[in-house]
């Protein structure tokens, strides 16, 4: 039975739009700004975990006629996107006040600043608690239009650029996901009893996958994967991604590799169970989404070896992780439960080593790689932050990376996929070495730029630093038993369509 | 008169490919606006809803005349040079262009679509108009084509949707057409933003970031 919260998920949606329109319109000081930042990203988060708590344990929570609603899917996903926009949020204060004494941030990119970054929390949960598959494309078209604007915070010639790719090569992309959206609409269309009011809900489509037009919803399909895969940074679309994430202010690259590629593959994982059941559990979909995260690890493992840019290198390292968690997904069984899985440790991974390359970043006056030698003694917190995360990015253990792209083995062990198996550890292999090479440096290296500021920091910033690194050792350890429900339940859906009944 | 309305899209999808001036594109981006309006209008005739009826007049007012208002007025406050400025000539798009055509018209005749479209001769009219956006967007060097170019792209699939899927819910429409009507805007703005910067606009130019 689903259970109605039309207040719950309304404010979740209102609460952030209003304090960007707020941020836009009244923040007259910095300090003002920060503060209607925070208390929007504050009050989203708490009603997302409301929602998602909610949502845990009645199995689903639903409003406004069915049009939004939360399963375990969203709610994992909403849990994920809240602990990447705090960890973001509370880091772009640190960084922009170091900007703003440097006199770099004025008032009036703070004011857009804290305007878009609500702005983007608000179209992101519309992406995730939309039941209609029309309402959730627009969610992520309009993710796109929000944050443009916020790799150029910093107007600069190669900002602007790194915005315009961005700009086009997502809303062209995202179009032909809406060209796929369409598509799966039409294939209901002889579905007798089917209202054609109703053909773009996912719980509609999902309760009909079986009767749908196989050819057609095929052919959505194609075009919802090289859409929302082009929004999300699988190869070959992802030529927007290294630019942008390299372009971008620290704290908006940390969000865009942290959340904003999940949100895009979320889709996709959305129409999953619905293709699967229509094409008759042949795992068409699976293999074409398997074949993309190859691809993908391939092509980050490629670009990986030769960055000299902090920035661009833990960029193509995105692109090899979304195909990790594509290959995840298109595994099927365990591998799904993995994917998931890999979902939360990567963007708990990867934002921390944006901040670490942003503050260093700041610190030298450089992302380039070969000046940052030596950096974990120059900078201890950010540099060794910097050096752990990579660690823990190219797979080492025991961190929880490790731990999901171990599983993802397994479950291709398990289904006898024994190419993608090779293919996978040829790709991890060479990201290891490339990211392994880089790393060694910044830990051992003869530091060949002379810094003199003081290395000093705040206990906010050892937080950010202490508090995401500990969970990915502890979660590389032991999996607390409300995680592994949830990604139970999360991955029943992927695989099923089916939510569990609540317990 | 549905069917005349994708045999004139055709039409103008051929003339945006064979034209130099800026002006001329955006003039016929907006005539394809309208066009797709008056479409959404001749194919739910029989039973037209007041709330069709309005949406179709929303369509034909933000893709008809407010599009080509913002671009003309990006135009003005960039001050941008009014010629196309193509990689690839006018009389090769056209080429190119008519082979567009043949793979539309084959993809219309392969897609199984009997039953779903309710409009004759409107898939590979889309899907044409579909092509010819994403061609624009490759062979047009000027920021501001690439622009009109996602235009383009984006007139095709919402033909393709009035036929295939008819009435979806007015509020995701609107959705829609907001989308649009913002994604215009904000390439709008990040035009005259880019132009301030590098005193020109040809997007080939926008090559600093590689590898």
């Amino acid at each position: 039975m689903d259970n109605t919260h039309p207040l719950l998920l309304t404010c979740l949606l209102c609460v952030p739009a209003i304090a960007a329109g707020l941020a836009a319109v009244t923040a007259r000081s910095l300090r003002a700004a920060a503060f209607i930042t925070a208390a929007g990203i504050g009050g989203g988060s708490a009603l997302g975990l409301a929602a998602a708590v909610e949502a845990g344990k009645h199995g689903t929570i639903s409003a406004l006629g069915s049009w939004l609603y939360v399963d375990a899917l969203s709610a994992f996903n909403l849990a994920v996107m809240i602990i990447v926009y705090i960890m973001s949020t509370v880091f772009a204060f640190v960084y922009f006040k170091e900007e703003a004494r440097a006199g770099a941030f004025s008032l009036k990119q703070a004011r857009q600043f804290a305007a878009l970054w609500c702005g983007s929390f608000t179209s992101m949960t519309l992406v995730l608690v939309s039941n209609n598959l029309g309402i959730m494309w627009v969610g992520i078209e309009a993710t796109t239009l929000l944050t443009a604007f916020l790799i150029c915070i910093h107007s600069s010639r190669h900002s602007l650029e790194a915005m315009w790719k961005y700009l086009l090569i997502c809303s062209v992309g995202v179009a032909f996901a809406f060209m796929g959206t369409l598509l799966a609409a039409a294939s209901s269309r002889h579905v007798a009893g089917f209202d054609i009011h109703q053909a773009l809900l996912w719980t509609r489509l999902r309760d009909h996958a079986a009767m749908l037009n196989p050819a057609l919803i095929k052919a959505a399909f194609i075009f919802l994967v090289v859409g929302y895969g082009t929004k999300a940074g699988l190869a070959p679309m992802h030529n927007w991604l290294p630019d942008a994430h390299s372009q971008a202010p620290a704290p908006v690259s940390a969000l865009f590799s942290g959340f904003m590629l999940n949100a895009a593959l979320y889709c996709i994982m959305r129409y999953i169970p619905i293709v699967e059941a229509a094409t008759g559990h042949a795992g068409w979909a699976l293999t074409l989404l398997a074949a993309l995260g190859v691809f993908s690890i391939g092509i980050g493992a490629a670009f990986i070896v030769f960055q000299q840019d902090i920035k661009r290198l833990l960029a193509y390292c995105s692109v090899e992780h979304i195909g990790i968690i594509a290959l995840g997904l298109g595994l099927g069984g365990i591998g799904v439960f993995a994917a998931l899985f890999h979902t939360l440790n990567h963007s708990l991974c990867k934002s921390l080593s944006f901040f670490a390359a942003g503050r260093l970043g700041q610190r030298y006056g450089t992302h380039d790689i070969r000046l940052l030698h030596g950096a974990t003694r120059n900078s201890r917190l950010w540099g060794t932050a910097l050096f752990v995360s990579l660690l823990a990015l190219m797979g080492v253990a025991p961190f929880a990376l490790f731990m999901s792209e171990f599983r993802i083995l397994k479950a291709a062990v398990d289904a006898h996929a024994f190419v993608l198996l090779a293919l996978f550890l040829c790709g991890v292999s060479v990201v290891f070495v490339g990211m392994l090479s880089k790393a060694i440096p910044l830990m051992w290296g003869e530091s060949t730029v002379s810094v003199a500021a003081p290395d000093i920091h705040t206990r906010l910033e050892a937080g950010l630093v202490v508090i995401p690194l500990a969970a990915l050792l502890a979660l590389g350890c032991w999996m607390p038993g409300f995680l592994g429900t949830a990604l139970t339940q999360a991955s029943d859906i992927i695989r099923t369509g089916a939510a569990l009944p609540p317990h | 008169m549905s069917e005349t309305c994708m045999m004139v899209l055709i039409v103008l999808d051929l003339a945006l490919l064979g034209i130099s001036m800026v002006n001329t594109g955006i003039l016929i981006v907006g005539l394809q606006g309208a066009l797709l309006g008056a479409f959404v209008i001749a194919v739910n005739a029989p039973a037209l809803s007041p709330r069709l009826f309005v949406i179709a007049c929303a369509g034909i007012a933000i893709k008809g005349f407010l599009f080509p208002l913002l671009l003309r007025r990006t135009i003005k406050e960039a001050n941008i040079q009014r010629d196309m400025n193509p990689f690839v000539g006018a009389s090769l798009s056209l080429l190119i262009g008519i082979l567009m055509l043949a793979s539309a018209l084959w993809l219309g005749a392969e897609l199984p679509l009997t039953g779903v479209i309710r409009a004759p001769f409107t898939v590979p009219a889309s899907f044409m108009t579909m092509f010819t956006g994403l061609f624009l967007i490759i062979a047009r060097k000027k920021a501001l084509t690439q622009c009109l170019g996602y235009i383009v792209f984006e007139n095709g699939i919402y033909a393709f949707g009035v036929a295939a899927v008819g009435e979806i819910p007015s509020l995701v429409e609107l959705g829609l057409l907001l989308d649009a009507f913002v994604a215009v805007f904000v390439m709008g703005i990040a035009i005259y933003r880019i132009n301030q910067e590098f005193d020109h606009m040809d997007a080939d130019e926008l090559r600093s970031l590689k590898g």
